[in-house]
């Protein structure tokens, strides 16, 4: 990361990396400008009927301020349903459910969020979003690469090697997706557990080395 | 508690030009800061300052362009940023400034320090309490910064303009107290009370001049 003064990007300029297979697009602000102190992303729906804010509640503790950059959202708030045309703020509690659905093309939400009380700290996960992000967008050979920096980060966390399984997994590498689910089974038993669930091994489930 | 709003109903004027949006204390956010700023063609849409000031955070700062049209000017260098132009200053040390080139164009800053818990500046926490001074409503003003008091009590400025809100709504004792008690806070205070006019209503009193002279002294000597 740079350490210039300052940095400049257009909305526009912003990656769009699918994060489903509804058309919800992940736009990295904090990622692209290098931002520390605090989360920031932008989500667009491209079509105009799709989800541009999944539905969680932020179980983690982490204040959560929307803007309506532009098009036209409908929120759910808890129980409340919220018209939110661009120059919209909804902010959501820790703990308080929330969603929201495009109902305009191109519509982008600005999310903002901290943790009250404690320093900011950047997802150790980053990496491996941005990985399938660039897999459902056909680069297979960028997305290894940010999964390879996940795994970099944190050799011994068994959630690394899980997804680098269901990446070798959706890429069609046999030897390379047991190779790392192994490895993610060794360093928990979580693993094996969720791997039965997962359709990202559909093709290997019965192959003689899944994990039982 | 969580909430909407429209960005267009929050702004209000503060007096100078341009309107201020202060979206983390309406929502009550703790986590992060959030402001928004509002303005015409040709007016100030951010006011030139650096984040290393004793009423700044310290801060990162991230605008998004949500309306309009801006020219940002960051340590010298000028930036056209159209809606939807995001400029993020990494270094608390540089000037930044913002001119609105298009009636209408809005502003949404986000702001905390790395690695630290978020806490709001001097700045924002005044500037609401502040927004009454320009519409002359001192009595607010008076209630505001009394509020504020209660939870900051050793604030200078809080105090000072605690004592600006009382010299203008005729509570003389009160005022020269509170202006005291900010000069032994931050001796600085003195060379601005010199001069506001704020304290014209009890500039001849005696005790002011004593607070005023003897603090400006005794901040000469200790610097």
């Amino acid at each position: 990361m740079s350490e210039k003064a300052y940095e400049v990007a257009h909305i526009e300029d912003l990656d769009r990396f699918p994060v489903d297979d509804e058309g919800l697009l992940w736009r990295p602000v904090r990622r692209r400008l290098g931002i520390a102190a605090f989360g920031t992303n932008a989500y667009t729906a491209e079509r105009g009927d799709e989800r541009v804010i999944e539905e969680h509640s932020e179980e983690d503790g982490h204040e959560e301020l929307y803007f309506v950059a532009s098009g036209h959202a409908t929120f759910t708030l808890g129980d409340e349903e919220i018209d939110a045309p661009a120059g919209t703020f909804v902010y959501a509690e820790p703990g308080t459910k929330r969603g929201a659905v495009a109902v305009e093309p191109e519509t982008t939400v600005l999310a903002m969020g901290a943790k009250p009380g404690v320093p900011h700290e950047i997802s150790g996960w980053e990496n491996i979003f941005v990985s399938f992000g660039h897999l459902r967008n056909g680069n297979e050979e960028q997305g290894r690469e940010a999964m390879n920096a996940a795994l970099a980060e944190k050799p011994d966390a068994w959630q690394g090697h899980y997804n680098a399984a269901c990446f070798e997994s959706l890429t069609m590498d046999r030897e390379a997706a047991f190779a790392h689910l192994k490895r993610a089974v060794e360093l928990d038993e979580k693993a094996r557990e969720y791997a039965h669930g997962d359709k990202d091994f559909d093709w290997l489930r019965d192959d003689p080395e899944f994990p039982a | 508690m969580s909430g909407t709003a429209k960005l267009d109903d929050m702004l209000i004027a503060l007096g100078g030009g341009g309107k201020t949006a202060f979206v983390r204390t309406h929502f009550g956010i703790s986590a992060f800061g959030v402001n928004a700023f509002a303005a015409d063609e040709g007016e100030n849409l951010v006011s030139e300052h650096d984040e290393l000031g004793e009423r700044a955070g310290k801060h990162e700062e991230l605008y998004f362009v949500s309306s309009g049209n801006a020219t940002f000017t960051v340590n010298g260098d000028e930036i056209d940023a159209p809606a939807g132009t995001f400029v993020f200053v990494r270094d608390p040390a540089a000037k930044r400034s913002a001119v609105a080139r298009e009636t209408g164009t809005a502003v949404v800053i986000v702001g905390g320090k790395p690695g630290e818990a978020f806490t709001p500046s001097a700045w924002e926490r005044n500037a609401p309490a502040l927004a009454y001074f320009g519409s002359k409503e001192y009595d607010k003003a008076l209630e505001a910064f009394e509020q504020l008091l209660a939870e900051t009590p050793d604030d200078a400025s809080v105090l000072y303009n605690l004592a600006c809100a009382e010299s203008l709504t005729g509570k003389r004792r009160e005022a020269i107290d509170h202006l005291k008690r900010s000069l032994e806070v931050d001796a600085s205070f003195g060379e601005l009370a010199a001069e506001d006019s704020d304290f014209d209503p009890i500039r001849n009193d005696p005790d002011f001049a004593s607070a005023v002279a003897g603090k400006s002294d005794a901040g000469g000597t200790s610097s």
